[in-house]
């Protein structure tokens, strides 16, 4: 009998719940409400999200998305900027307990580890990914996804974005650039520097097909079942308290 | 008067300091990027910290480590000495 965890697949939602429901899973699997979780999400509208100790003022370009209709939200993981774009792209979440024998004391050693399911899953599909020390996954050397994690409660949470297609122009339209001279530039190093899985296969890869790929690399990779499951009443509760009051706030998005 | 400033570590993330100084003393500091320090809030016990501070880089980079090791954080992507190099940077360019 091999390891039972839940799997969620919230589908689309805004930047503001998406966010919060990923601290509700932590704090519900903190008081041990819930098993260790591995949650698909996406983003609708697209969204940007910034890493904890970014300035959202230098990061995004707010006029840009507010005229796009992009959301912008700050996340509770270090790490860089992200364009989360409703087709373009697939987010995971890994709700874990600290004392997981995948886990390491050692950030860096984590991160290999819990990458190794989705490098895995990639493989599956015929994408040559790696991984590639601190946080990123590539593909013939291009990134192909990028993670994030923090600690607390004595929980790992770890959260990340798989390309399924990729826009560079898109991206810097919605991201700050340090001046227009530049953009061309910046896009250009984009397109140098990233790919996605439509890129590298030659072919529309669906989300299903995609996820369906992931689960079995989460589960070879980690020794487990998933087990399909449903978010609690817990959890909803306080995602949407968290949403209201944390992550649709402008105290908490700007506070850097 | 402001200094900023911006440092990429090699094979690591980067730094922005935004400071405002006094003579060769900071004054107010916020130090943004896309590195990962555990716990997160331990941005701000740094930022207490170096507030008043001299503008030395090693004894900015002693005050950094010393927060991370009284806090039981950690940094990934950034060390100590990288923050301060960063902060110097920003101190320079401010007078």
């Amino acid at each position: 009998m091999s390891e039972k965890w839940r799997l969620l697949d919230t589908g689309l939602n805004d930047a503001f719940y998406n966010m919060a429901l990923d601290e509700a899973i932590v704090i519900a699997r903190s008081k041990n409400l819930v098993p260790n979780t591995i949650r698909f999400f996406r983003w609708s509208p697209s969204a940007v999200s910034i890493g904890y100790f970014q300035s959202m003022e230098e990061e995004v370009d707010i006029k840009a998305c507010d005229e796009m209709g992009i959301d912008y939200i700050r996340r509770r993981t270090g790490g860089g900027a992200v364009y989360h774009d409703t087709e373009g792209e697939l987010t995971y979440s890994i709700i874990v307990d600290e004392n997981h024998r995948l886990i390491s004391r050692d950030f860096q050693e984590t991160y290999r580890t819990l990458c190794s399911g989705l490098v895995l899953g990639l493989r599956q599909l015929g994408v040559p990914a790696e991984f590639k020390p601190i946080n990123d996954i590539v593909a013939r050397g291009k990134k192909i996804s990028g993670n994030a994690q923090t600690r607390g409660m004595s929980i790992v949470h770890q959260h990340g974005t798989i390309l399924r297609k990729v826009d560079p122009a898109l991206m810097f339209k919605v991201l700050k650039v340090p001046s227009e001279k530049i953009r061309d530039k910046l896009i250009r190093s984009v397109e140098e520097r990233v790919t996605s899985i439509n890129d590298v296969l030659g072919r529309d890869v669906s989300f299903r097909e995609l996820k369906d790929a992931l689960i079995k690399g989460f589960e070879d990779s980690f020794g487990i079942k998933l087990m399909p499951g449903s978010i609690t009443d817990f959890e909803e509760d306080l995602a949407q308290r968290l949403k209201v009051e944390k992550y649709a706030s402008r105290k908490w998005n700007f506070r850097r | 008067m402001l200094g900023r400033a911006a440092y990429k570590v090699k094979g690591g993330k980067l730094i922005k300091v935004q400071l405002t100084s006094e003579g060769k003393k900071i004054k107010n500091i916020k130090i943004t990027g896309d590195f990962f320090l555990h716990p997160e809030e331990v941005i701000d016990d740094i930022e207490q910290t170096l507030e008043g501070r001299l503008l030395d880089e090693q004894e900015l980079s002693r005050l950094i480590r010393a927060v991370l090791t009284s806090k039981k954080a950690v940094s990934l992507g950034v060390r100590p000495e990288d923050f301060a190099r960063c902060i110097m940077m920003a101190g320079e360019k401010n007078e």
